[in-house]
């Protein structure tokens, strides 16, 4: 079923001029992610699937390829019309949180509501039930130094929720918690998943890769291996 | 750019210059002494100019003044008339107080004269007028009565004193009034005291009939000037070629280049020392307005350290949607407050000094609307600019760069 289909990826290259080299970050990679999945990309650094990963989320767009999310084609867009993809469409969640320092909680993530444009009550409802959706009810005011890590980063899961978007896309989302955290971390993906919400996860922690039910190995720029998560090695 | 985007952007700015108040408040500060200056100094300019009008409009009303001789500098009441040698006859007089136009005219000469009452003496500058001369020149009494037609056709000896005249030779004691003074010897019953003028020159003068002036103090007949009232400021310049011509035509000459007088009228001195004050004005104002612009680069200064210092905010929110305009509005909007506000508040303290020069410094300060239009519009403008520069690199990053920016 095509509708279903979230991410369409087709022989995808981003390709880096630097000098007389041209570096091949992805080199020809088509996946398809349909809604409701949760992926894993996994690599290690310098596989790839950073810049994957940047194409993935509308950051960047491809040298080669083509890329349609949600049933919209990305190539040749400019900066402004990316942002408004990201915005609709991407929900992010950063290793380091990246909650902005001086505003609350509940400000944090009513920013992309911000740039949807959505009038103020609304945006302030809908924060704050995302904010109580991740347990931190109650939280609202506090600043992100007043939070702990995995606080933080669930105030940043809230912020990626809060537009509603097609895809949560988490790099690294563990990568700078405690184990145990990062375990509850991972079991609040989980059950956003369980909930329909589309989840790619992008991490060199195989421990963490083969929780998602599907695994996608990166190396050189290339989908080395692709299937459930629990076989991935 | 939506009212929605514009009003979210002053949120986020305001939030921005409060979580960092005395960094903004020193930025604002170039602005703040810019605007403050703008509106003070060009108070001051405007103040110097009010007064040079002030002045020159006590010295009486749609006043045009017909000299002997040749010209001599661009005043329209000279210093010192005694050295002038007359060539305005009474029939000169009659001719013009006959144009259409004249309300009034009155003769005027002058010399200086020894003033004596009992053993003082003093150096005065005697008058020789008619009775509308106090009607002309904006001359009032402080006490008695000016001397009327009647004491100029029968040339009473009786005189009008100048403020200072009478304070030099009476002193505060003394009622000048009905007592005789002597002028070069000749004794004058003193029938008034003039009002001051606030000008030691004029207050310095001793009016007399010019009848009793040409008798006993300068002999001859001719005046050395005559004082002409017009109906309006706007028929000046139109009556003064009318009196040349006359004028000329009284004396058989040819073209004003041979005339044995001249004539000097308000409009045209009172436009030249506005001139003079407007470039003061001018001067005075653009210096403000370089210390205005760089006020704006200080402004530019601190935003592009504040764009640098906050990258990785801007990477964020480009990942969460913020489109380039978006950031460029963020970024404008913080640089147009800090210099509109700096310059709110420069006009106030613009203000406040302008007063402060007039009440304790005894200058004359006049703070125009103008200026203080300028000043905030300028201000503005200086936001707009200079801020433009940090808010445009601002919206140009590159957001996978911005993110990763420690």
């Amino acid at each position: 079923m095509a509708a279903s289909t979230v991410i369409e990826l087709r022989e995808v290259k981003r390709h880096y001029v630097m000098g007389p080299t041209v570096v091949r970050a992805v080199d020809g990679v088509s996946l398809d992610i349909a809604a409701g999945e949760f992926v894993s990309i996994i690599g290690p650094s310098g596989s790839g699937k950073s810049s994957l990963m940047n194409i993935i989320g509308c950051l960047d767009t491809p040298t080669e390829g083509s890329y349609v999310i949600n049933g919209e084609p990305v190539q040749g867009l400019s900066r402004g019309r990316l942002a408004e993809i990201r915005n609709r469409e991407i929900g992010f969640v950063f290793q380091s949180f990246n909650l902005l320092p001086r505003l609350s909680a509940l400000e944090n993530v009513e920013l992309p509501l911000v740039y949807a444009g959505l009038p103020a009550r609304e945006r302030r409802e809908r924060a704050a039930a995302m904010l109580a959706k991740v347990g931190l009810e109650g939280r609202e005011a506090h600043l992100p130094a007043e939070l702990s890590g995995g606080q933080r980063q669930r105030v940043a899961i809230a912020r990626a929720l809060a537009g509603r978007p097609s895809v949560l896309l988490a790099d690294e989302p563990t990568g700078a918690l405690d184990q145990k955290t990062g375990v509850e971390i991972m079991a609040m993906f989980a059950e956003l998943n369980a909930e329909g919400s589309t989840i790619v996860i992008v991490t060199h922690d195989l421990a963490i890769a083969r929780q998602a039910a599907r695994a996608v190995r990166v190396l050189d720029g290339r989908v080395v291996s692709d299937g459930p998560g629990k076989e991935v090695a | 750019m939506s009212l929605f985007a514009v009003r979210e952007s002053a949120a986020m700015a305001l939030r921005s210059i409060k979580g960092n108040a005395g960094r903004s408040f020193l930025t604002t500060l170039g602005v703040l002494i810019g605007a403050g200056a703008l509106v003070a100094l060009t108070a001051l300019g405007n103040g110097a100019s009010l007064a040079v009008e002030e002045s020159l409009r006590s010295l009486g009303s749609n006043l045009l003044i017909a000299y002997s001789g040749q010209p001599r500098g661009t005043a329209l009441v000279r210093r010192n008339t005694s050295n002038i040698s007359p060539t305005i006859s009474a029939a000169d007089l009659e001719a013009i107080r006959a144009l259409p136009g004249v309300v009034m005219a009155a003769p005027e000469s002058s010399a200086n004269v020894q003033a004596k009452f009992e053993s003082r003496n003093a150096s005065v500058s005697a008058v020789g007028t008619d009775h509308q001369y106090p009607l002309i020149r904006n001359a009032a009494t402080a006490s008695g009565e000016f001397f009327t037609e009647a004491d100029v056709e029968t040339r009473r000896m009786v005189a009008a004193l100048g403020s200072k005249a009478a304070a030099d030779l009476f002193g505060p004691d003394v009622d000048p009034l009905g007592q005789r003074v002597r002028l070069n010897g000749q004794p004058f019953t003193v029938v008034a005291v003039m009002r001051s003028k606030g000008n030691d020159t004029t207050d310095n003068q001793v009016y007399v009939p010019i009848s009793a002036f040409l008798r006993v103090i300068s002999g001859g007949t001719k005046y050395q000037a005559v004082n002409v009232q017009a109906e309006s400021m706007e028929a000046l310049r139109e009556l003064q070629s009318s009196i040349e011509s006359e004028l000329l035509r009284l004396h058989g000459l040819p073209s004003m280049d041979a005339a044995d007088f001249y004539i000097a009228n308000q409009l045209d001195v009172l436009g030249a020392a506005q001139g003079t004050a407007g470039a003061f004005t001018l001067l005075l104002g653009g210096i403000a307005a370089i210390s205005l612009v760089v006020g704006g680069i200080g402004i530019m200064n601190i935003m592009l350290v504040s764009v640098t210092e906050r990258t990785r905010e801007i990477g964020v929110r480009m990942a969460l949607g913020a489109k380039p305009g978006d950031v460029l509005l963020q970024f404008l909007t913080e640089a147009v407050i800090l210099s509109a506000s700096g310059g709110a508040l420069g006009v106030a303290a613009g203000v406040g000094a302008a007063w402060a020069f007039g009440r304790f410094g005894g200058m004359a300060a006049a703070v125009s609307p103008g200026s203080v239009a300028l000043a905030l519009g300028f201000s503005l403008v200086t936001g707009l600019f200079f801020g433009g520069y940090p808010a445009f690199r601002a919206s140009r990053l590159d957001p996978i760069e911005a993110l990763r920016y420690e």
